[in-house]
This record gives C-alpha cells, sequence and structure tokens, in this order.
C-alpha cells in the first residue's frame, strides 16, 4: 500500500470525522432488547434477517428484511435513527432465503415505485425461484409476488441482483441451472451454472423474456451490478474458466438483451471445486468504462481480500491490491461519493469481527490505512455501503447491536 | 418381581434418553466453540478425517456420497462430519445425510451464531470453502484439502 505525505494530510480531517462518529454512541438495539420491551414478539428491522437497503429520490431511507417467512419493507425519514412500522410483502409464506449471500434487494425509482426481488427455496436440492413484487402506492401494500424466471423448471435460479439505471430500465440478474438440467439429461457434464438476466423497462410492470449471459458461473456467489452509461449495466460474477478455476469475469448487458463479450477480471488461479458462497462488490469509477471491483480468493496468485480497478477498454485490472489476507476476513463492499471510495468489509482477529474501512481520493491508485468502525463478537451480516446524494452509509445486521446505519462521509 | 421391572427400567432409560436428546431423534450434535478440542481429545493417538459440509454446498454431496459408501463398507471408518449450517437446519440435514448412508453415525452441527469463531477453531487458516477435509495423522499432525475430496485423493492423504 503506497501512501506519500499530501495523501495522509489530505485524510486527515476524515479522520477527525471518523473519530466522531466512532465516539457517537450506536443508537440501534439488539434485537433481545426490542422483544424484551415488547409483550409479544415484534417485527422490527432488529430482528429480521439480511437487510438491504436504499435511499430514494427525497431522501427516505427503505429496507428490506426476511422474518418468518415473509419479506417485510421499512421506511425511515430520519437516515435510520427510527423506522416507520414495516410493511409486509409476500401475504403467503414462503421460503424467502437470508444470508450474507441471498437477500432481499429493494429499489426505490424517482416516480415512487418500491421493487424487491428475492430467492424463494423450493427444495433442499439447491433449487428456487426468483420472486419480484414491487408497490405503487408509496410502499403502502404490494403486488402479490411473480416468478420472473420464465423456463418453469424446477432447478435452481438464486442470488438474485437489482439494479435500476438512471434512464429506468430495471435489471435482474441472477444464476441459474437450466442449461446444467438440458446438457447433464444428455449425460454430458456441465460445470458449475448459468448467469441470466431480464429487464423490465416499465417499473416492474412487466419483463422482457429471460436472456443468458454466460455458462458456467459458479454457483453460491452474489452478483455484482454497476451501470455502464444511461442505458446499460456491467456485471462482474465469480465464474469458472478451464473447468477448474474460479476467478471473476465482467460484461456488459442491454436493455435489448445484447451480452458483450465476456472479460476475465480478475486472474486469481484459484483452483478449487467448491463454494466459496463470497461474491464481488463493484461500483463504477468517475471515468467511463472503468470499474472498482473488490472479491475475495484463495487462489494460488492471490489469496484474501482484493482490490483493483478494471478497465473495459484496456481489458484488464489496474493497481491491484491485497486489502486484508488474514482467513476468516471477507465480503467487502464498495461506494464511491464526490471522489472519495469507500472500501468496508469483516475481519476477524480470532476473538471478534471488527468492521474495518479504509479510504482512496485517487480512484484506488493510494489508500488510507485501515481503520476499525466497530467490532463485534457474536454472530454478524456482511456490511454493505449505501450510497445518496448526501454520502456514504454503512449497513450492518449483527446480534449484539441490532441494525446499524450510519452514516461515514461527513459532507 | 426382576421380570415384572425391568420393563419399566427399560421404559424408564428410553424416555430419559428421549428427555435429554429433546424432540430430535437424530444423531446430530451441537458444535460449538470448545467441541472441536473434545472431538480431537476423544481421538487421541488415533488418525480421523474431518469432512465440512453444507446443505446449501452442491460439490459437497459429491464428497458425502464418496463417505457414505466408505463408512458403510467399514463401519470404524474415523470419520468426522460436521455442517457449517445452524442447527436449525437439523431436519434438512438429517434428510440429505439419509440419503447417503450418513444418518446413522454422529453428526455436528454448528450450533453457534458467532460461525466465525467456530471456525477458527477448526481452522485458523480456513476461509469458508467447502467441501473442506482434514486428515488428523496418530500423532494429530494435519493435512487440509479444499473441494471435492475423492477416493484417490483420500488414500493419498490417509494411509491409515
Amino acid at each position: 500500500m503506497r501512501m506519500s505525505p499530501t495523501i495522509f494530510e489530505r485524510f486527515g480531517l476524515g479522520l477527525l470525522a471518523l473519530l466522531f462518529w466512532l465516539s457517537t454512541p450506536v443508537q440501534a438495539e439488539s434485537c433481545e432488547t426490542v422483544r424484551a420491551a415488547q409483550s409479544s414478539p415484534q417485527i422490527s428491522v432488529h430482528c429480521g434477517g439480511a437487510p438491504s437497503a436504499v435511499f430514494d429520490a427525497d431522501g427516505h431511507l427503505w429496507v428490506a428484511f426476511v422474518l418468518d417467512k415473509h419479506v417485510y419493507v421499512t421506511r425511515s425519514s430520519d437516515e435510520g435513527a427510527s423506522f416507520a412500522e414495516p410493511v409486509q410483502v409476500n401475504a403467503e409464506p414462503e421460503d424467502a432465503e437470508f444470508n450474507g449471500e441471498n437477500r432481499p434487494k429493494i429499489v426505490v425509482a424517482p416516480d415512487g415505485t418500491v421493487m424487491l426481488s428475492w430467492t424463494t427455496k423450493t427444495s433442499s436440492q439447491f433449487t428456487g425461484e426468483i420472486r419480484f413484487s414491487r408497490s405503487v402506492d408509496g410502499g403502502r401494500s404490494f403486488e402479490t409476488p411473480r416468478t420472473i424466471n420464465d423456463d418453469g423448471l424446477h432447478t435452481g435460479h438464486r442470488f438474485d441482483s437489482l439494479f435500476l439505471t438512471e434512464s429506468g430500465k430495471l435489471y435482474l440478474t441472477w444464476i441459474d441451472k437450466r442449461d446444467m438440467e438440458a446438457t447433464l439429461a444428455r449425460d454430458e457434464a456441465y460445470p458449475g451454472a448459468a448467469i441470466y438476466y431480464t429487464v423490465s423497462s416499465d417499473m416492474g410492470a412487466s419483463f422482457m423474456p429471460n436472456v443468458r449471459v454466460s455458462h458456467n458461473s459458479c454457483e453460491c456467489c452474489r452478483i455484482a451490478v454497476a451501470p455502464h452509461g444511461k442505458d446499460n449495466v456491467a456485471i462482474l460474477w465469480r465464474q469458472i474458466f478451464d473447468d477448474h478455476i474460479r476467478d471473476h469475469a465482467i460484461a456488459v448487458l442491454s436493455p435489448q438483451g445484447l451480452v458483450s463479450e465476456l472479460s476475465r477480471a480478475t486472474v486469481d488461479d484459484w483452483y478449487i471445486d467448491a463454494c466459496p458462497h463470497h461474491g464481488p462488490s463493484m461500483v463504477a469509477a468517475d471515468e467511463p468504462g472503468q470499474y472498482h471491483m473488490s472479491w475475495f480468493s484463495a487462489g494460488n496468485l492471490h489469496a484474501g481480500i482484493h482490490y483493483a480497478r478494471y478497465d473495459l477498454g484496456a481489458d484488464m485490472p489496474a493497481d491491484l491490491i491485497k486489502v486484508d489476507g488474514t482467513p476468516g476476513a471477507g465480503h467487502p463492499s464498495l461506494a464511491l461519493h464526490d471522489g472519495t471510495l469507500y472500501l468496508v468489509w469483516k475481519g476477524f482477529d480470532g476473538m471478534s469481527t471488527p468492521l474495518q474501512l479504509m479510504q482512496s481520493q485517487d480512484d484506488g491508485r493510494s489508500w488510507s490505512a485501515a481503520q476499525t468502525l466497530m467490532s463485534t463478537s457474536q454472530g454478524s451480516d456482511h456490511p454493505l455501503l449505501i450510497t445518496s446524494p448526501r454520502g456514504v452509509f454503512l449497513s450492518w445486521y449483527s446480534e449484539e447491536f441490532g441494525y446499524v446505519f450510519k452514516e461515514l462521509s461527513n459532507d | 418381581m426382576i421380570d415384572a421391572a425391568l420393563p419399566r427400567l427399560v421404559l424408564g432409560a428410553v424416555l430419559s434418553l428421549v428427555a435429554v436428546q429433546g424432540v430430535h431423534a437424530d444423531n446430530i450434535q451441537d458444535f460449538g466453540p470448545q467441541t472441536f478440542a473434545q472431538i480431537k481429545s476423544q481421538h487421541a493417538g488415533k488418525p480421523f478425517i474431518v469432512s465440512l459440509w453444507s446443505v446449501d454446498c452442491a460439490p459437497c454431496r459429491v464428497e458425502l456420497d464418496m463417505l457414505g459408501k466408505l463408512k458403510q463398507a467399514d463401519a470404524d471408518f474415523p470419520l468426522v462430519v460436521i455442517s457449517s449450517d445452524s442447527i436449525d437446519k437439523r431436519e434438512e440435514a438429517v434428510d440429505i445425510l439419509q440419503g447417503y448412508g450418513l444418518d446413522g453415525v454422529p453428526t455436528w452441527m454448528f450450533a453457534d451464531t458467532f460461525v466465525e469463531r467456530l471456525r477458527f477453531s477448526i481452522d485458523p487458516q480456513w476461509y469458508g470453502e467447502l467441501p473442506r477435509s482434514y486428515f488428523f495423522a496418530p500423532d494429530h499432525s494435519m493435512k487440509a484439502h479444499s473441494g471435492i475430496l475423492t477416493a484417490d485423493k483420500l488414500a493419498e492423504f490417509f494411509p491409515y
């Protein structure tokens, strides 16, 4: 990691802000506290599984989570200090998945349409369906969930990601096993699964037919999505190269169903026939066609959490660094706001899980030293970074603190 | 007298066994922060194999299939099977283990939500990828393997 004095000086203010942040008590409360304060168990964001969060155009925070086979949505008008009564999305209970790599996703369009996707498990044989619901009355009620995979097969459709472009194209991507089933039926080998996607151009009223992005993806890692121009997106996922190497691929998708040729975004040489359950994070850099990526690998070339900036034009990564090589460290999340790049991840020191943050002011060419934001010695979810026009926020669920939503930037 | 008392004693023993195990009539045990040290001391001076899996891991099923056949051929094979799923998923795990003939042997499931600490208690160098297996020699020197364990690899790593 390179650090010049000027960079360090520029971080001085940021450090002060961080110290202030650390000295502010965490307002969130654990599920245990919430339940103890009520006569009966309560539906609360502090008790929900695998929450995800987004800001709407008016600066309201929306959080989706899973509790007892239902997806819920709750809203906050004070950036997470307090939350409104959660609204149930699916009236009929379903086995909605909620873990680090599989969580309900939520986006809110500028017109106020609230849209959600999640994966519902349909058996213990890795089968599932990609589900979608939306609210057109400002989150007061939700439409009956629909299944978005259009093959009608009882097979794997899981690990969904949802993304809305500036131009209003809603992308839904996921890991799909329809091609694997068809290939195995012919007694041929099919390493891994496939990546599929669809797009809605009318805020989730309808979706185009499912389109395949790639054969032979890894089966169990979340897909990262970032904008590419106004209409397109770039996606980053763990792909199987040469039948046994599980590194990352990047491709550009269009709302017409056109898929660019995939590029190998990371060369870690991770030879493994196993499930890492460890997907990447990606945000678009200010320079068009460039992407900040952070990922995990235990490859021969790179082991641990890494960062690099990928240039689609040059077709190669730049400024690759090892962020944290400690076993147990993982699940990075990136955000870019006002020229500052934020990278948060979970460390592990043998006794507790520190949430680590580092920042870059020069597009990932140099980084601040890692700072510990919070630490817990109980169970916790992956940390997520949420961006608004105002700044960057940490969204994190842990048993000890419940759901924490806190600003990291101070501008 | 003795004849009459015996069925009652047997019934009493069965009832207390049920009480100890709660409502779960399976062979799955809680895996906590101290469990791995206990497993090692139970195998003091003896070689054994550890196989880590989860219900959500497709490649793990290939390995469980191989291990199930091995266990059926040799009931004394020193195999320790641990699922990194929460023990809340025990019914799903039992269903899967049944399919490989492994429901009759004691196995463990993570019984603490602080999974990072449980993983660390098994092996500080493990990143959490599955399947993962360990080969302990009689002196408990250890080799680790990530990815599907094949019969060939097992023979190579575990010549006991």
